[in-house]
């Protein structure tokens, strides 16, 4: 866990916007799968593609699902008062992604705060 | 549905991973060729060595100015850049010009979406956009310098 412990402050709009590219990342890492079960699809057995199909559909699901909720924490940061700030650090030590963790303190300032260690290890870096 | 030239490189330098990933991920599956720098100098270098279409470049870009990378790449006769998108939180019309004077075609404001910057990527790479406003070049969609409106963006 490279998140350690100290007060983090962030204004509301910067934590939804956070959030947002978290979300977007999200789905944008179920639109690469999709598109993975897609290029499988042709190579499978006949008897195994409905399974495929399925998966496909449910990732398609998961991808518009988590597009939605970014969409939705992008419009919110837009609407809440700038100034008002939020302590997230407490919150962020509660994350047990390494990877995840480290992304969102290093969005949060956590770096220049002397927060984040910038410690990557530990983490399955797919791309 | 823009029509992508395969393998175009498009070279995003920003420090934010999440941003970087996603917009990496966006562009590939959209058919281009994406790069990730996480700092300036990262981004002068590779804009050097891989000579991208398009520079995306974030505004809060680390270890060096955006506008320092910019005066950088405008410095270098050689042209390493094709097009340059100035993206940023706190992008007002003071940054617009002065990215303006330093060769950048284009602005978005953050927050965006990934399909949001597929979009305008797709819409610079088109040899005549008809979107390219006149002679002022910024009209109503320029950003305001305090808080923006979602999803402005604005051509020059």
């Amino acid at each position: 866990m490279s998140v350690v412990a100290g007060e983090l402050r962030s204004d509301v709009g910067a934590t939804f916007d956070v959030l947002s590219w978290e979300l977007e990342l999200a789905g944008a890492r179920c639109i690469f799968l999709d598109t993975l079960i897609g290029k499988l699809l042709g190579t499978v057995a006949p008897e195994h593609r409905e399974q495929l199909i399925e998966g496909i559909q449910a990732v398609d699901l998961l991808s518009q699902h988590l597009t939605g909720l970014s969409t939705f924490a992008r419009g919110l940061s837009q609407t809440v008062a700038a100034q008002e700030q939020i302590e997230v650090g407490a919150a962020l030590r509660s994350v047990t992604l390494g990877a995840l963790a480290d992304r969102m303190t290093s969005s949060f300032g956590g770096d220049e705060a002397g927060i984040n260690d910038g410690d990557e290890a530990g983490d399955l870096d797919l791309f | 549905m823009n029509m992508v030239n395969p393998g175009t490189r498009i070279l995003i330098a920003d420090s934010d991973r999440a941003v970087l990933e996603m917009l990496q991920i966006r562009l590939d599956l959209a058919g281009y060729h994406a790069l990730a720098a996480r700092s300036g100098p990262a981004a002068l270098e590779m804009a050097h060595n891989m000579r991208p279409a398009i520079l995306v470049l974030d505004l809060a870009i680390t270890e060096m100015s955006a506008f320092e990378v910019l005066a950088a790449l405008q410095r270098d006769v050689s042209r390493p850049c094709g097009q340059i998108l100035l993206v940023g939180k706190r992008l007002g019309v003071e940054e617009v010009k002065r990215g303006a004077a330093l060769g950048v075609r284009a602005c978005m404001l953050k927050p965006f979406s990934g399909a949001d910057l597929v979009e305008r990527v797709g819409k610079m790479l088109k040899p005549a956009s008809p979107e390219r406003p006149p002679a002022n070049g910024f009209g109503s969609r320029v950003a305001p310098a305090a808080r923006p409106a979602p999803s402005s963006n604005v051509f020059i």
